[in-house]
């Protein structure tokens, strides 16, 4: 398993994180980003296979970015999270063109495969 | 006597010996066969525009009108001159028989404002003094007849009429063109008038649209009076031109007697008890449906229901009591500000009332407002802190998990990194917690409180004086939150080496001051702290002092009813 990652949120403790916990479960963290702009661009330079996208991000929030960099035949898949709950934003996560959502409490690898499959 | 009224009497001087002048040519002349009724019709018309011009002057000095309707008078008088014997003072009398139309409709063009302010207006204002100057030349020029036993023009050029007849036909088509355009651009003006301003128009705009019609059909026949015998449409152009001021002075005298008789009824109906709507008897009293009114508070325009409103842009009248500004009453640009002027004092008293309304609508709205800020900021704080805490929290047990059957010392220093992160998360809530409700100040009052804030502050606070007994608890929590800000305050801004904070209970209020050593010269317009915990005493009916002199250190006081 080799599934390549940008991770995408503004707060540095969860980026951190997030990083030290995929990567002890197998996948390669290859960039971060702290808003909507950076994640965009670092989407098309970087060419991951994951984006993982937190929601609120101080400049577009994470439904925009995912609308903008899914969409695709070569377009990563997108696995939004947050620090509220799905139940939140209602119809949203289903119509922004991600694979799906998970709390960012109860990020993990096996979560994350789940829903690539 | 002023420097206007000085002048304004040497133009009526003037008129005078003008007029008197011209009865003396019309009674001497030669060519004129009805000289009483003449001297009566020329003179006594000219008469009549001139002292109303010169009325209107006196009456309203910026305003142009008045020196139009006495140019007007004075162009009339000329006519006059037509009956002289002298063939010169004869042929250019003739020459400029026209001026008074020509000077007619710039008054119209110009009324009510005196001014002709489109470039269109200006055009044909100009346009019409051309043709008036020129229109009664094909005849001086030409071998036409002024009259039978007029004098010789002193310009007569050639003897053939028929380079007259063509100069005459293409002024009088000229003269038809100008008239319509004319007609044309005051029935326009006239679809564009609000209620108030065809009031004011409607007089002189109806009469002119008259003249101008009657005239457009006569022009050239009307360049010479003398011994013609006129038809019936150039006597009904006099007639209407005769009628202008005595309508005028009419229209003037009607609406200053309908505006006593309306502004009599309004301070009737301010005097009765309640008046409710008071927009709508101010509308009434002045005949404007449009009318509008806007309060004064603190320092910006408001409207009745508490929002703000833009400084108002267009025609408003201030409204003041006691010398203090109370509000605004916007109307109609043509209101006479006479009429304005005593609603506004008369309204005073009922729009005081009024803007304490308003401003208590503006107050409820801003704690409103203050409220939904004060839910916002604490969702953003528990999401950035104590939520993105525990999230990380959460992950870090996870990574944890994974590494104690392979890395037993990593899970280990893991879990501990995670006890603190932990504690900070507890710190964070608790702190959350106390800015929404401090737990110590319902179940130990004011002074366990005031003390334990005191303490947590970063520079040293002497609690001097605190009532021993409980009060009301809304009271407490705004003498809390005031002393809390203040200190929040001193700390950030202040550069204090300490404070002193009191509550004192003074005649029946809780009086909450809080005293610093730093260096004053505070903004109360900074931020919205100050503000909301103003508002926050208001809405208990009490009071929010700030005294910050540069360099004496500062001083915020509340003065709380119990």
């Amino acid at each position: 398993m080799d599934c390549t990652v940008l991770i995408v949120d503004d707060h540095p403790s969860f980026r951190a994180s997030a990083r030290v916990l995929l990567e002890s479960e197998g996948f390669n963290v290859i960039g971060e980003a702290v808003d909507g702009a950076s994640a965009v661009s670092e989407t098309c330079r970087l060419k991951p296979q994951l984006v993982l996208l937190d929601v609120q991000l101080p400049d577009i929030d994470g439904f925009d970015v995912a609308a903008r960099i899914t969409g695709r035949p070569d377009s990563p898949a997108v696995i939004l999270v947050s620090s509220r709950d799905s139940s939140d934003f209602g119809p949203l996560v289903s119509r922004s063109g991600a694979r799906g959502f998970v709390p960012k409490a109860e990020l993990s690898g096996e979560r994350v495969q789940e829903l690539l499959v | 006597m002023s420097t206007l009224t000085r002048a304004l009497a040497m133009l009526a001087l003037a008129a005078l010996l003008l007029g008197l002048l011209a009865a003396a040519v019309i009674a001497g002349s030669d060519h004129v066969d009805d000289t009483p009724l003449a001297i009566v019709f020329l003179v006594g018309v000219a008469f009549a525009w001139i002292a109303t011009g010169l009325f209107a002057w006196q009456r309203r000095p910026a305003n142009r009108v008045g020196a139009l309707m006495t140019w007007t008078g004075f162009a009339w008088l000329l006519n006059a001159f037509v009956a002289s014997n002298s063939a010169a003072v004869f042929t250019f009398a003739v020459l400029a028989s026209n001026l008074y139309l020509a000077a007619f409709v710039h008054l119209l063009l110009a009324y009510p404002e005196g001014t002709l302010r489109r470039r269109l207006d200006r055009g044909l204002a100009a346009a019409v003094y051309a043709l008036c100057a020129v229109g009664a030349l094909p005849i001086l020029l030409s071998g036409l007849p002024a009259c039978e036993r007029c004098p010789s023009s002193v310009i007569q050029l050639t003897d053939s009429t028929a380079a007259g007849n063509v100069g005459d036909v293409l002024t009088t088509v000229a003269a038809v063109v100008l008239a319509g355009t004319v007609i044309w651009v005051l029935a326009a003006r006239w679809r564009a008038a609000s209620r108030p301003q065809r009031r004011v128009l409607a007089p002189l705009l109806w009469s002119g649209i008259a003249l101008v019609a009657l005239v457009a059909a006569t022009l050239t026949s009307q360049t010479v009076s003398g011994d013609q015998v006129p038809g019936i449409l150039p006597l009904a152009g006099q007639l209407v031109f005769a009628a202008v001021p005595f309508v005028f002075l009419i229209g003037l005298l009607r609406g200053q007697l309908a505006q006593a008789d309306a502004i009599g009824e309004l301070l009737q109906r301010l005097g009765e008890a309640s008046t409710g709507d008071l927009r709508g008897l101010l509308a009434e009293a002045l005949h404007d449906p449009t009318l509008q009114l806007l309060y004064w508070v603190e320092d910006g325009w408001v409207k009745r229901d508490g929002r703000s409103a833009d400084r108002p842009n267009h025609a408003y009248t201030p409204v003041e009591l006691d010398g203090e500004l109370v509000g605004a009453i916007i109307h109609d640009a043509s209101l006479e500000p006479e009429a304005l002027a005593l609603v506004a004092a008369a309204a005073g008293l009922a729009m005081r009332g009024e803007r304490l309304e308003a401003a208590l609508r503006r107050s409820r709205a801003r704690i409103v407002e203050a409220g939904l800020a004060e839910r916002r900021r604490l969702e953003r704080n528990l999401h950035d802190g104590a939520q993105q805490r525990l999230v990380a929290l959460s992950l870090q047990m996870r990574i944890a998990q994974n590494q104690i059957a392979k890395n037993p010392e990593r899970a280990a220093e893991m879990i501990g990194a995670a006890q603190e992160e932990l504690t900070r998360a507890l710190e964070e809530l608790r702190e959350l917690a106390r800015g929404i409700h401090p737990a110590v100040l319902s179940d130990r009052g004011l002074q366990a409180a005031v003390e334990a804030l005191a303490v947590r502050s970063p520079l040293p606070v002497k609690v001097v004086e605190v009532p021993g007994e409980r009060l009301p608890e809304p009271i407490e929590a705004a003498a809390y939150f005031v002393i809390a800000e203040a200190l929040t305050n001193v700390a950030k801004y202040a550069q204090a080496n300490s404070a002193t904070v009191a509550i004192r209970r003074v005649n029946g209020h809780a009086c909450v001051e809080v005293r610093d050593d730093g260096v004053g010269g505070a903004d109360p317009g900074r931020g919205s702290g100050l503000q909301g915990l103003a508002d926050r005493v208001g809405a208990l009916d009490g009071s929010l002092a700030l005294d910050s002199p540069p360099g004496s250190g500062t001083t915020l006081r509340a003065e709380i009813p119990v």
